[in-house]
């Protein structure tokens, strides 16, 4: 709230009491409290408004849409079946580790799909301790003893459809992170999609299209692994030292070597020191030789592990693993604790979004993208412009009509009108809700419907009044007989406007939007506030005759 | 008092048969012509915009005003089918940019917008491009948008046509109110075709308001012939539905009229994101008007008939039926 201006409930209330002072001795009995509940309402809602549109470092009440204010919208697929792999793979090496600690031999363990994994040739006098096992480690999944010394472990269904939900949740937050760290004013990022796998990212008003993109899209999955030995050229040339094949506990992987497009391999343990849940924080740095670096410390249960690892291992090489891919593979010269550094030929910007990512954690699966829209600001602004133009053209022709055709009737009828954008604005900015370009055409058909309602109640007055009625009668049936066809014609209206929202979100939800909330407001404005003007200038006498009643 | 029309007494119910032929006729023609130009219907349709059919979309804008000529040649090197004109007034210096999906992969879907800017930046360098604008959908989201706006549309008729039913205790009046609201969409369709016109979401937004409208317009006749029908027991139901139309005729050229000069405006000066959206709605008012006059209410009046079995359906029945 800036200096100078009040706060808003108080700048209300001074308002309200000085419009129902005035009220109090302005209008007569019957009107009063109608008057005095109509006008502080409509005060509320432009007390809500103001200011609409964003002066110096203030942000209007108005939010504008991504089409209106440029941006990017990202509809991505989260790809669950990386996290349910990475968990059966898990369990996997458990069944491997377990084994071998209550000496259970058997020929393979392996995933066979992203929800189960099987335990091949267990050796017969050992079954009964391998499905005792099993049944032990895995008490939520289904353990099928296949025979022969055969397991196959799966996932229920609860487990998985509850695995993937978590995924995508995770998926969230860490983008939630990562947004935050793009400085970006009321992003929206949101589950969506029929099976609720998919995640809405809306970035209004990012400027450098291409790295938000990459900040979000990348996976960032760090890992720190000791190393068996020296890297080789070739992976045929690794496994010669080990018969061939990756020894049970390890893997295999690849980093780019000292000269580019010369790959280096490494055979790494599978388990991992430190992993990306184990950082504290992070940040840029420069390595011996003056290269980028993403620097990083660790939370004191990571440092623990850290120091006793490295203390353990000096003189061997300790893998950094980024996304599958090892960035490089330093010595350890000696105990190392909470402190740790990432170098691999970076560029000063390919560092400080690495930093970023990792400090706002990896992603549990990887994302695929579905949509992308991005709109440039300068488009958005000549989309508001348009928009604009459209409407201020409409409202000056049927403020125009209106003065012409009804007379000072018109004017009541403008009055309606003008009170109905109010309302509208103000819920608007009141809800939070955006205005799209697709909005704005809302607003302009809602104008539609409330120069409808005006008619509808004008020209039955009209009718009356032919129809040799008084003033105050016709006005009066005009209105009551008018009630059910605006009721009728608000609701099914409404019901159309129902189904827009279904469209989820972007432009289409803001018009739906505009809509509902134009059309509830359209309902007060040409109706209930119309009716108190006219009550109003005709005041209490009965002897109004039509001819002074301009209509 | 200003008035358009004093006391109008046209008999709009005699001509109304000559009028649902011309309709069905142009249903007819216009079913043909989109299935025969595969134009929103039908195998692999056309006419979808970016959103549904997937593929890219770019609007470049470049420092001065191209030649539309240049900028395909620049293109052609991406896509040689791709479709290029000029977007908004010309001398904000847009162009559109849109083609099929081709190089979307798995992991960056954005790879035909960087070959395109390329190629501009390449082949068309006096001309810098200084702003980017993009969509780019993929195939899968894009036909299952367009299976969501189809059942979006048909459920919001239902849902409108329950309303009217209940609310007008008969379902003859909410089916003759859905028969003129799915007549003004084939309609506004089959111009949108002819014309055209990019099926896109605003345009589904349009079509879908324009129901509201249509309905809006049956509704307020309909009351007022539910009203007539208290007030004159004596009269056939032809003749209150005549008068009816008649007494709400003002107000259906006002409002309408009110409200196709808006959505006029909207269409001419709104921009060319909301150009399609205004057309529809251009359209759209103007078939929901004639539809309200010449399809709803001989439907109710011809059933009615029927049902009775005799031409002059007597009041009773019909009051019974409110």
């Amino acid at each position: 709230m800036p200096s100078g201006m009040p706060n808003p409930f108080v700048l209300w209330l001074i308002l309200s009491v000085a419009l129902g002072a005035a009220a109090w001795f302005g209008i007569r009995k019957e009107l009063r409290w109608r008057a005095i509940l109509y006008g502080s309402f409509l005060i509320a809602c432009g007390v809500a408004i103001w200011p609409p549109y964003a002066q110096g470092d203030q942000q209007g009440k108005i939010h504008l849409g991504l089409d209106l204010r440029g941006g990017i919208h990202l509809v991505l697929q989260v790809v669950t079946d990386d996290a349910l792999n990475v968990t059966v793979d898990d369990a996997v090496a458990t069944t491997r580790e377990q084994a071998a600690t209550k000496s259970i031999t058997f020929a393979d363990a392996h995933r066979i799909d992203s929800t189960s994994f099987a335990v091949d040739g267990v050796e017969p006098a050992r079954v009964k301790d391998m499905r005792l096992l099993l049944k032990d480690f895995f008490r939520e999944w289904d353990v099928r003893d296949a025979g022969e010394g055969k397991f196959v472990v799966a996932m229920p269904d609860v487990m998985v459809k509850d695995l993937r939900n978590k995924t995508v949740d995770e998926a969230v937050r860490t983008l939630e992170n990562r947004v935050n760290q793009l400085g970006v004013s009321e992003p929206i990022i949101a589950r969506t999609g029929s099976q609720g796998d998919q995640i809405l990212v809306q970035l209004p008003g990012v400027k450098d299209v291409e790295q938000a993109k990459r900040i979000i899209q990348k996976t960032a999955q760090l890992v720190l692994k000791l190393v068996e030995g020296e890297p080789a050229t070739s992976r045929e040339a690794l496994l010669d030292r080990t018969g061939g094949k990756v020894p049970d506990n390890m893997e295999v992987v690849q980093g780019s070597g000292p000269t580019a497009g010369q790959p280096v391999f490494y055979l790494v343990r599978r388990e991992a020191i430190i992993s990306g849940r184990d950082l504290k924080n992070t940040r840029v740095s420069v390595n011996e030789n003056n290269e980028p670096a993403v620097s990083f410390s660790l939370t004191p249960i990571g440092a623990d592990r850290f120091r006793r690892e490295t203390a353990r291992n000096v003189g061997r090489r300790l893998a950094i693993v980024l996304d599958g891919t090892v960035t490089n593979a330093p010595t350890i010269r000696e105990q190392i604790s909470g402190e740790g550094q990432i170098s691999g030929g970076f560029t000063t910007q390919e560092a400080d979004e690495l930093s970023k990512q990792l400090r706002a954690g990896a992603l549990p699966a990887t994302l695929r993208p579905l949509q992308e829209l991005s709109v440039g600001a300068s488009l958005g602004r000549d989309s508001i412009r348009s928009g604009v133009m459209a409407s201020a053209a409409a409202m000056a022709f049927i403020t125009v009509f209106m003065l012409v055709y009804y007379r000072f009737s018109g004017v009541n009828a403008v009055v309606a009108l003008t009170a109905n954008l109010l309302i509208l604005l103000g819920a608007m900015a009141y809800s939070g809700a955006t205005l799209t370009l697709p909005g704005i055409a809302g607003v302009i058909l809602t104008v539609g419907v409330g120069v409808d309602t005006n008619v509808l109640v004008f020209e039955r007055i009209r009718e009356e009044l032919r129809a040799g009625k008084t003033v105050k009668a016709a006005v009066k049936n005009g209105f009551e007989r008018v009630w059910i066809t605006i009721l009728d014609t608000h609701a099914t209206a409404l019901i159309a406007a129902a189904f827009l929202f279904q469209f989820g979100t972007g432009p289409i939800k803001g018009f739906a939007v505009t809509l509902v909330m134009g059309l509830v407001a359209n309902v007060f404005a040409s109706y209930f506030v119309s009716k108190f003007l006219f009550e109003w200038v005709l005041g209490s006498g009965t002897s109004t005759a039509p001819a002074q009643f301009s209509i | 008092m200003l008035e358009i029309l004093k006391n109008p007494q046209f008999d709009f119910l005699s001509k109304a048969r000559y009028f649902i032929g011309a309709s069905i006729l142009i249903i007819l023609g216009g079913l043909a012509y989109m299935l025969s130009t595969h134009t929103y219907m039908g195998r692999n349709p056309k006419g979808y915009g970016v959103e549904f059919s997937g593929g890219t979309q770019v609007i470049a804008k470049f420092s001065t005003p191209p030649e539309v000529d240049h900028v395909r040649a620049a293109v052609n090197a991406v896509d040689s089918n791709a479709v290029i004109q000029i977007f908004g007034p010309p001398a904000e210096g847009r162009v559109l940019i849109r083609l099929a999906a081709t190089s979307a992969s798995e992991t960056v879907l954005d790879a035909d917008v960087q070959a395109v800017r390329q190629a501009l930046d390449a082949r068309y360098p006096e001309n810098r491009v200084v702003e980017v604008s993009s969509e780019v959908v993929g195939p899968v989201v894009g036909a299952d948008l367009r299976k969501k706006a189809v059942m979006l549309t048909l459920f919001g008729l239902i849902f409108q046509l329950i309303y009217i039913a209940i609310r007008f205790k008969g379902a003859i009046w909410g089916a003759a109110a859905t028969i003129a609201v799915f007549h003004d969409v084939l309609v506004t369709l089959a111009i949108l075709a002819f014309c055209h016109y990019e099926m896109t979401l605003n345009i589904i937004a349009a079509l879908l308001t324009l129901v509201g409208y249509s309905v809006n317009d049956t509704i307020v006749i309909f009351d007022r012939a539910r009203e007539n029908l208290r007030l004159k027991r004596k009269e056939s139901l032809r003749q209150i539905l005549n008068d009816s139309l008649n007494q709400t005729l003002t107000r259906t050229l006002i409002s309408n009229g009110v409200t196709f000069l808006s959505v006029l405006g909207l269409f001419l000066f709104g921009g060319e994101v909301l150009r399609g959206f205004g057309f529809t709605m251009v359209v759209g008012i103007l078939v929901g008007t004639y539809s309200t006059i010449y399809i709803a209410s001989p439907i109710v009046i011809w059933w009615e008939g029927h049902k009775d079995g005799a031409p002059r359906p007597a009041s009773n029945t019909v009051k019974a039926a409110l």
